[in-house]
């Protein structure tokens, strides 16, 4: 797959626009799935995934052949996502870094199993239990746990994706994992 | 071994396929040996395979249609790469 891809990248390249549909439709499930992971809602997906197609196809020339074209185009959604969640107002505060926690945020603050009583809708579904908590974690964990166990990336992988060292994807993937274990031990 | 610092990450290495096998051996026996260690290591696992059990979501009809119609044009390419 990854042959035929790069060959129809360079048609794109030469300026055949028709090649770039079947690289969309080769990709749409993934990167769908990757925003509504990140976004938690299908209308913002679908509009940051289109985003991210486009964006792919306009700076098409700044893509260099020798990486995989995945981790280039993934890396545009994620970075899309991200700045999405920022740009949310009530999410903002949220967001943002506590000083001196090393990339934690106050999602990590706070208490993981206190839902409000009106929240514990009853007979919740585990499924999307399971969605809400992964909403939950902070998005800099979210996007790597997401990125190793549902596309299924090396870790290595992720660190291109991410434009991050290595040794950083797994200090977070740890801490994410935490975050998740604690989130989902008592589902 | 201390639980919280070495068990545990211990147990992250294990999981990214980052353990030696002197240090397999060592989780190993350590977990056989620490309740706690192990509930830790499940609840870990378990994690795991609760999230990969999510939906795969698919993208909407006439998804790539979309796309196309609205990748620019060779004009309307200079203005949106600015």
């Amino acid at each position: 797959m990854d042959l035929i891809i790069r060959d129809k990248i360079k048609q794109v390249k030469k300026g055949d626009q028709t090649a770039y549909e079947d690289v969309v439709m080769f990709f749409q499930d993934k990167i769908f799935q990757h925003c509504y992971r990140m976004l938690g809602n299908k209308h913002e997906a679908e509009d940051i995934a289109q985003e991210a197609f486009i964006r792919a196809y306009v700076n098409i020339h700044s893509y260099d052949e020798n990486r995989k074209f995945s981790t280039w185009l993934y890396r545009i959604a994620t970075n899309l996502t991200i700045d999405r969640i920022r740009k949310r107002k009530p999410d903002y505060y949220l967001d943002a870094e506590v000083k001196g926690t090393d990339g934690l945020d106050m999602y990590s603050q706070l208490a993981t199993n206190d839902r409000l009583p009106e929240e514990e809708v009853q007979g919740m579904e585990l499924q999307n239990q399971i969605e809400s908590e992964i909403l939950s974690l902070p998005p800099k964990y979210r996007s790597i746990i997401m990125l190793r166990y549902l596309e299924e990336f090396s870790l290595q992988e992720i660190s291109d994706i991410l434009d991050i060292p290595l040794g950083t994807v797994k200090t977070r993937i740890h801490r994410g994992r935490e975050a998740l274990r604690k989130k989902l031990r008592h589902v | 071994m201390n639980c919280d610092k070495e068990a545990v990450k211990l147990m992250h290495q294990h999981l990214d396929g980052d353990l030696t096998k002197e240090e397999e051996m060592q989780l190993k026996i350590h977990l056989e040996g620490c309740d706690s260690c192990q509930k830790h290591f499940h609840e870990l696992k378990r994690s795991i395979t609760l999230l990969k059990s999510v939906e795969q979501v698919k993208a909407p009809e006439n998804f790539t249609k979309d796309i196309m119609q609205k990748l620019p044009t060779e004009k309307k390419q200079v203005k949106y790469m600015r």
